[in-house]
């Protein structure tokens, strides 16, 4: 049995929009899983049919061994869903905010008091339990959030964008807090992210959605080492023969993939030290002059856009007023 | 079945809320004071129209009855705006992923509102005894709060079908100040029914507020009698029955819906 399965999984909106096309993923028991996109890419809206929030319109999934369409009431006892949004109630303490989510998730009366106890000392937020949350700073906010999300004890944790605007120290703090949770009480844990480091630090397998497809699925090193263990960079002063240089460097051995933004130019090789040499000899036989160049490892921001491109969404605009708004309707209220 | 803890853990969350909310509690008893004190004395002079279709007190005991009603109606239709609330910042989102069933989670909700909106007429049927109203008896008190919270429980439910089916507060505010003040408008709050025109008492007689308000005027006059008092509860009861259904039922559906 697998922590999440899913086979085929599609969702189709009333507008036509195909959100998410055939999705297939498996996340092993006790594993974390980068599910990594582009914004609009089909995220969110796979979550949430794994959450039992939305129905699927073909497919199955299956979470912690139950069918979310059929199902659900049993996936609901056995997942823990940070969301993306602080879910806090701002005029509840700390702990009067754990307490509403031990009741919804009927944790037992008798255990529900050191249960509460315990999840606040991994959170580390007993010195402030008692005061309101509104007081509380952005990453406590959070950390409280997935003390929620912990409380009863999943058997998967959905973590949205867990770190999304909070500061570098608190980032890591949160990482910490995941890879203490996944240790201690080896839940298999299905994380979406921007952040390409926060996938690399914590995820075992990452899947790159885009367009609600399954780009590639695989551990971030062997994404990374599919692109190469290096990459060079360079740039030429004039891009008259650049097609003719392209075509020339991908003849190269050692040469992956080449790809080219204006004059520079990134090849993703498996030995860079060898190829600079040779990059040399073809730009002078060619008559072409190298301004600069630079030799750096492959991260995986090379293997995210490398995969779902570097153009911004078409919906970017789209999506970009619709926060807007929604953050406008914030103010005014 | 977990119905009633479930209900119970929503209703607590929301009677935390309310209790944390003291400067709402009290910006929320402006209105229907200052109903009871200008309105209250600005138709002083009507008493002897009223005294006409047998009503002996004065004009502010004939208004009492509306005011605590005009403040149950606002209260408890207001009161499901924070379902707007919860599904924007994710509660609901929390509370839909959770074990606890979709009707528990509306039943919960009114609940509360119906508990809060009797908390506020409390606070009213109090302001207006200091303003001198009598009644008949200080044990009906009981009684008048009772019928409110029930009362209440059927517009907490109009306000959780609206909440549920609006997608922004604009929606929300127009559809409730275009269904809350015609209730109250079309009743025997302010005036006595029997000298409205006919077909305004005729379109009175189709409003649940109408039996909710001389209901409670015959407890405080001390005037109940066993038939009407039947034919109102019963007015009421099957209004609230329905009400509560159809919430649960709308409220059900329309969080299964993306927001």
């Amino acid at each position: 049995m697998y922590a999440v399965e899913t086979d085929k999984l599609s969702k189709v909106y009333h507008s036509g929009l195909k959100a998410v096309d055939e999705v297939s993923i498996k996340l092993e028991n006790g594993e974390i899983f980068g599910f990594l996109g582009p914004n609009g890419a089909g995220k969110s809206t796979t979550i949430m049919i794994l959450t039992t929030l939305l129905k699927p319109t073909s497919g199955k999934a299956f979470v912690a061994g139950f069918d979310v369409a059929t199902q659900a009431k049993s996936v609901r006892q056995n997942i823990g869903y940070v969301q993306q949004d602080s879910t806090i109630d701002e005029y509840l303490t700390g702990r009067e905010n754990l307490e509403l989510q031990a009741r919804l998730n009927h944790i037992p009366k008798d255990i529900r008091t050191k249960r509460i106890d315990e999840i606040l000392g991994i959170i580390e937020l007993s010195d402030r339990q008692n005061e309101a949350a509104v007081t509380y700073s952005g990453g406590m906010r959070k950390r409280l959030d997935i003390g929620g999300g912990l409380l009863n004890m999943p058997k998967v944790l959905f973590l949205d964008e867990p770190t999304l605007g909070l500061d570098i120290q608190t980032r890591y703090k949160i990482w910490e807090y995941i890879k203490k949770i996944h240790d201690e009480f080896e839940m298999s844990i299905f994380l979406t992210t921007h952040y390409m480091e926060e996938a690399d630090k914590l995820c075992n397998n990452i899947s790159i959605i885009d367009n609600g497809k399954i780009k590639i699925t695989d551990s971030p090193k062997a994404l990374k080492n599919a692109l190469g263990n290096e990459i060079v960079i360079f740039e030429i002063n004039s891009e008259i023969k650049l097609e003719q240089l392209v075509s020339e460097i991908k003849k190269l051995a050692t040469v992956k993939d080449v790809s080219t933004n204006g004059s520079i130019i990134t090849v993703f090789t498996t030995s860079g030290d060898q190829l600079i040499p040779q990059i040399f000899q073809q730009a002078s036989s060619l008559e072409i002059k190298i301004e600069s160049i630079s030799l750096t490892k492959p991260t995986l921001d090379d293997v995210f856009l490398s995969h779902t491109g570097r153009a911004l969404r078409e919906d970017e605009g789209k999506y970009d007023k619709k926060k807007m708004r929604e953050r406008m309707r914030r103010i005014r209220a | 079945m977990t119905m009633l803890p479930d209900t119970y853990t929503i209703f607590w969350r929301e009677m935390k809320r309310y209790k944390k909310s003291r400067s709402g509690i009290l910006i929320r008893l402006i209105q229907p004071a200052i109903w009871i004190i200008v309105m209250g004395n600005t138709f002083a002079s009507t008493r002897p129209l009223i005294q006409s279709v047998g009503f002996s007190g004065t004009y502010i005991e004939f208004m009492a009855p509306g005011v605590i009603m005009l403040t149950a109606i606002f209260t408890s239709i207001f009161g499901g705006v924070n379902t707007l609330w919860d599904r924007r910042y994710g509660f609901m989102n929390k509370a839909l992923v959770s074990p606890v069933s979709r009707s528990s989670i509306a039943l919960g909700k009114m609940l509360a509102i119906s508990v809060i909106s009797t908390l506020q007429s409390s606070l009213i049927l109090g302001m207006a005894l200091a303003l001198g109203v009598h009644i008949s008896n200080l044990l009906v008190i009981f009684p008048i709060l009772l019928t409110v919270t029930i009362f209440s429980l059927g517009f907490s439910g109009i306000s959780v079908i609206v909440a549920a089916t609006s997608k922004s507060q604009e929606t929300f505010w127009g559809v409730i100040n275009f269904l809350g003040m015609p209730l109250f408008m079309l009743s025997p709050a302010l005036f006595p029914l029997e000298l409205l025109p006919s077909w305004l008492a005729f379109v009175a007689r189709l409003n649940p507020v109408t039996y909710a308000v001389l209901l409670i005027r015959q407890m405080m006059t001390g005037t109940v009698q066993i038939l009407p008092v039947a034919i109102e509860l019963a007015v009421i009861t099957g209004f609230v029955v329905i009400m509560v259904a159809i919430a649960s039922y709308v409220f059900t559906r329309e969080v299964n819906k993306p927001f």
